[in-house]
């Protein structure tokens, strides 16, 4: 289809502000009275308070005023209730809030927070889910049957756990009696940080007439707005967050997050604002982490390669609250069939109270933990039926009349899988691998599959305010975060497509300032270009409508027979009968100087048709839009040091509709090496007693450019869907899901190991391959 | 005590009253408002916040302010001429290497270093001194891409 401005390198409105250093990030604003804080964390991870002493550090120079949460009786959360900006009478994880200072300046705030003494009872920690389950585990929250939930979710009181998830399709039983072979295995896809280069941060103000005005480096100032409204008794309208740049978001700065705990820091200081901004430390430990799931997975097939059933259990540990987790959870959980069609399932996810952060959105959600494990046990159960592993695949791709686990029944709109798989399967697996090993390595092809569903809520609109200006210019105005992904320019390559206007005349919006942009659930589920996208077209089709109905007036036709081409509104039948956009855009003043028409503003959302709750099956319509993709690489394995290297990674996704082409294959570089990284380095370590291990990026180890692929091969298939405009899908997380089995089944290829948790580090390899030559 | 300090920033004479044990970045960002300069982390490891002192690329979280007297300190903020980009800065966009832009003015800055020192320098060279530079982003292929094009586009000024 020809496009004029959809599928073009435009380039993105927000670069020469970023490459000048001028645009505003959270720690870059300043206000006038600003004040600083620092937030004191406990020494335990799971401990009783028993007293805090603050007044060595009430004497300190600058000190404005020590916070504790004596007494505080705010709870919040937008799934679960099970979240407190500070912590009251016990902790819960090593990064929690238990105190914090105000003062005039940041280094006068760190030091007096040093001299805040607090004394504790220990009490036992538990940081996997394992071992809160067990039966003589003390509770983490002991009041968990009362906390206020949405329908569906729900704590299991008297237990750990925050929420037990179950999916049932068909018959597991028939389903693993019809099987000839049956497999299974259990993976680990341990704790990681989203690890923006950004840290978090806010800043809160109480004003003097009773209103709360906050700034936040989060992806959903709405919910933000909404949660502090409602904790302290104001209408929604009272409450202004602004979001500025971002730098970097990957998950973790969605839900709340740090918000809460600010807001009740600088609810003490009524009249002045309040800035903290995590210090890298505090933004591995004080935020959102990222998975802590364990994925049993059991897998029934005939003789002949035809999946009969799916088992999985999934342990999550979802950390101190599970408000921001569980909805991973079920993601994963439902996900876990990855992109097969299994008849019976028995799929089932458990949230468990650990003493660790809370774990949250991560670029994935959820897909990348439970698809490591089907795809893994596809190429085992390949072996184990002895037949080639693509073959395989082919006879159980979900595809179109196929049925997924949530019962959907695809549509070829919900993209093609084979073809994403034929192409990569064509771009490494054509010939037979040319050397398998030399003196100084081994060499391996690995391959995986993938599906994303956006995991979105049923009532996650995305809205869209836009305005023709005098000059027939167009501003549009929506609530979508920009975090890097290049947001604001898929807005506007659509909008253009839309109105047929070119991208130089479209202005987007860059702060979200809930004072004036339109409701927006939050930016997640890689959902943005679908919904928003929608929502642009929307609008864009009643501006040109109201175009049209005032020069219907003008031209003295009825509106069926006029036309619109961006520039002008003219008559079909005789295009010399036209009136220019801009003279429309404002209503039409005619030579006498009286006008008529409206002013053309228009407004228009979008959110995934049709999303349901579960029902008693855990099924219904909440994957809706699919996305289907295919992964593989090339590595070699370092005899000597077991050091693994990625000569090339190569990714195919069905997308719908590039928009893009240079930011797209931004987003699938970016997030192959976030893969890499989680697959061969990151884990977020914690000692039994629940102390960080390597909250440092030093430590930590995400990928530098000497971890970068040798190569990147990312392809594109174009199978337009129905929902999003000109038939693109997301593609923001995706790029993530299949990089670690893709690299493990490598692994095995190049050296006959099964490896079932990430990271796989060269110390596990060389122990493995030392293990071998024994 | 405090104490005052002279230096240049992007060309103009500056003094600042500094404290004990204060870093170049505190000054820029917090004395200065040149909040261009960013800050990652805290173990002088993500680059966010070089800036280039006496021509050389420097993390300014780790660097004293107390050394700062005399010297000349080049911060993102000097970089561009009004709406004319240094080409480094239109390399990086041209590149696509620009997502969110938090990792960009410490490469941008670490670039202008090493082409300042050797405008030839090699593709090994180039590699080098971006590995002091996270980004979370875009995975280092456009990052690398725009630095070669700007070593392209500064040779190319230069035989003009
Ligand atoms: S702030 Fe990270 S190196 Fe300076
Ligand atoms: S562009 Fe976001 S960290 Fe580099």
């Amino acid at each position: 289809m020809g496009f004029k401005y959809i599928g073009k390198d435009i380039p993105r409105p927000d670069a020469v502000a970023k490459v000048t250093g001028r645009v505003l990030f959270l720690d870059d604003i300043k206000l006038p009275g600003l004040l600083r804080a620092a937030i004191l964390r406990p020494d335990y991870a799971h401990a009783k308070i028993i007293s805090i002493d603050t007044s060595r550090a009430e004497k300190c120079e600058g000190v404005i005023k020590v916070v504790t949460g004596k007494g505080c009786k705010l709870v919040y959360g937008d799934n679960i209730r099970d979240l407190t900006p500070i912590a009251v009478d016990k902790v819960n994880y090593i990064g929690q809030p238990v105190a914090a200072v105000i003062a005039e300046t940041l280094p006068q705030a760190r030091r007096a927070v040093k001299k805040i003494k607090v004394e504790y009872e220990p009490l036992p920690v538990y940081i996997d889910a394992r071992a809160a389950l067990a039966g003589d585990a003390v509770l983490i929250h002991e009041n968990s049957g009362e906390f206020w939930h949405l329908p569906g979710i729900a704590p299991i009181a008297g237990t750990n756990i925050a929420n037990r998830y179950i999916l049932k399709k068909g018959d597991i039983e028939k389903g693993f009696e019809e099987a000839d072979v049956v497999v299974e295995g259990e993976f680990n896809y341990p704790f990681g940080s989203c690890s923006a280069l950004e840290p978090h941060g806010a800043i809160v103000w109480f004003h003097d007439d009773n209103t709360i005005e906050a700034w936040s480096s989060s992806i959903c100032p709405f919910i933000i707005r909404e949660e502090l409204a409602r904790v302290y008794g104001l209408p929604v309208c009272d409450v202004r967050v602004h979001i500025p740049e971002l730098g970097g978001c990957f998950g973790y700065k969605s839900d709340i997050t740090v918000e809460q705990t600010i807001a009740y820091i600088a609810g003490q200081v009524p009249g002045r604002p309040v800035k903290w901004v995590a210090t890298r430390k505090e933004d591995f430990l004080s935020t959102l982490i990222g998975h802590g799931m364990r994925t049993q997975i059991k897998i029934g097939a005939r003789r002949d390669g035809k999946l009969t059933t799916l088992k999985t259990r999934i342990l999550h540990s979802t950390g101190t609250s599970a408000d921001t987790g569980v909805h991973v959870l079920i993601a994963a959980t439902h996900n876990s069939t990855g992109s097969y069609e299994f008849p019976n399932c028995y799929l089932e996810g458990n949230s468990i109270y650990t003493n660790t952060p809370p774990v949250g959105a991560f670029r994935g959600y959820g897909h990348q933990e439970s698809q490591l494990a089907v795809e893994r046990m596809m190429d085992i159960l390949a072996r184990k039926l002895d037949m080639d592993p693509f073959e395989l695949r082919e006879k159980n791709y979900l595809g179109p009349g196929k049925v997924t686990s949530l019962g959907e029944t695809l549509h070829k709109t919900n993209g093609d899988m084979k073809e994403c798989a034929d192409i990569v399967r064509g771009i490494v697996f054509s010939k037979p691998k040319e050397i398998s090993e030399d003196e100084k390595y081994y060499y391996g092809r690995g391959f995986a599959a993938l599906m994303k569903t956006p995991k979105g809520a049923t009532f996650s609109s995305k809205s869209c305010y836009l305005k023709f200006n005098i000059d027939g210019s167009v501003s549009i105005n929506m609530g979508g975060a920009e975090v890097g992904q290049g947001l604001r320019n898929v807005v506007r390559q659509v909008a253009a497509e839309a109105l047929q206007i070119a991208p130089e005349r479209i202005r987007v919006y860059t702060e979200i300032d809930t004072q004036f942009s339109p409701w927006e659930w939050q930016t997640i589920g890689s959902m943005f270009t679908t919904q928003g996208g929608r929502a642009i077209v929307r609008a864009a089709d009643k501006a040109i409508r109201m175009l049209k109905e005032t020069a219907s007036q003008v031209l003295r036709v009825g509106i069926d027979l006029l036309d619109y081409d961006g520039d002008y509104v003219f008559l079909k039948s005789d295009p010399a009968a036209r009136v220019p956009v801009p003279e429309l855009g404002r209503g039409y003043t005619f030579d006498d100087g009286r006008t008529i028409g409206e002013v053309v503003h228009t407004t228009a959302d979008a959110r995934l048709p049709r999303q349901s709750n579960p029902d008693e099956n855990g099924q219904g319509t909440m994957g809706i839009t699919y996305t289907f993709g295919a992964q593989a690489c090339e590595l070699r394995i370092e005899k000597e040091t077991g050091k693994i290297i990625i000569d090339h990674f190569v990714s195919a996704f069905d997308v719908g509709q590039v928009i893009n082409p240079v930011q797209i294959r931004g987003q699938v570089v970016g997030g192959v090496m976030m893969g890499i990284g989680a697959s061969l380095h990151e884990e977020l370590k914690f000692t039994e007693e629940g102390k960080a291990v390597n909250p440092s990026f030093r430590k930590y180890r995400f990928p530098t450019i000497k971890d970068a692929p040798g190569k990147q091969t990312v392809e594109f298939v174009e199978t337009p869907g129905e929902i999003g405009p000109f038939g693109a899908r997301g593609i923001g997380e995706h790029p993530v899901v299949g990089v670690a089995p893709a690299i493990l089944n490598a692994i095995y290829d190049a050296i006959g190991v099964d490896f079932y948790e990430i990271p796989v580090t060269k110390e596990k390899i060389k122990e493995a391959l030392d293990r071998g030559k024994e | 005590m405090p104490e005052k300090i002279t230096f240049t920033v992007n060309g103009t004479s500056r003094t600042v009253e500094i404290e004990g044990s204060e870093k170049l970045i505190y000054i820029l960002r917090e004395k200065l408002n040149l909040t261009g300069t960013k800050r990652g982390c805290d173990d002088a490891s993500c680059g966010a916040c070089v800036v280039v002192v006496d021509d050389e690329a420097v993390k300014s979280c780790t660097f004293p302010a107390k050394k700062l007297a005399g010297k000349e300190v080049l911060t993102i903020e000097g970089m561009a001429n009004g709406t004319n980009l240094h080409p480094i800065q239109r390399a990086l966009i041209d590149a696509g290497a620009v997502q969110c832009g938090y990792c960009t003015p410490g490469i941008v800055m670490e670039l202008f270093a090493l082409f300042h020192r050797k405008r030839d320098a090699t593709d090994d060279e180039i590699k080098e001194v971006l590995s002091r530079h996270l980004c979370r982003c875009t995975g280092y292929e456009a990052i690398y891409d725009g630095a070669l094009l700007a070593r392209k586009y500064l040779s190319e000024a230069v035989d003009r």
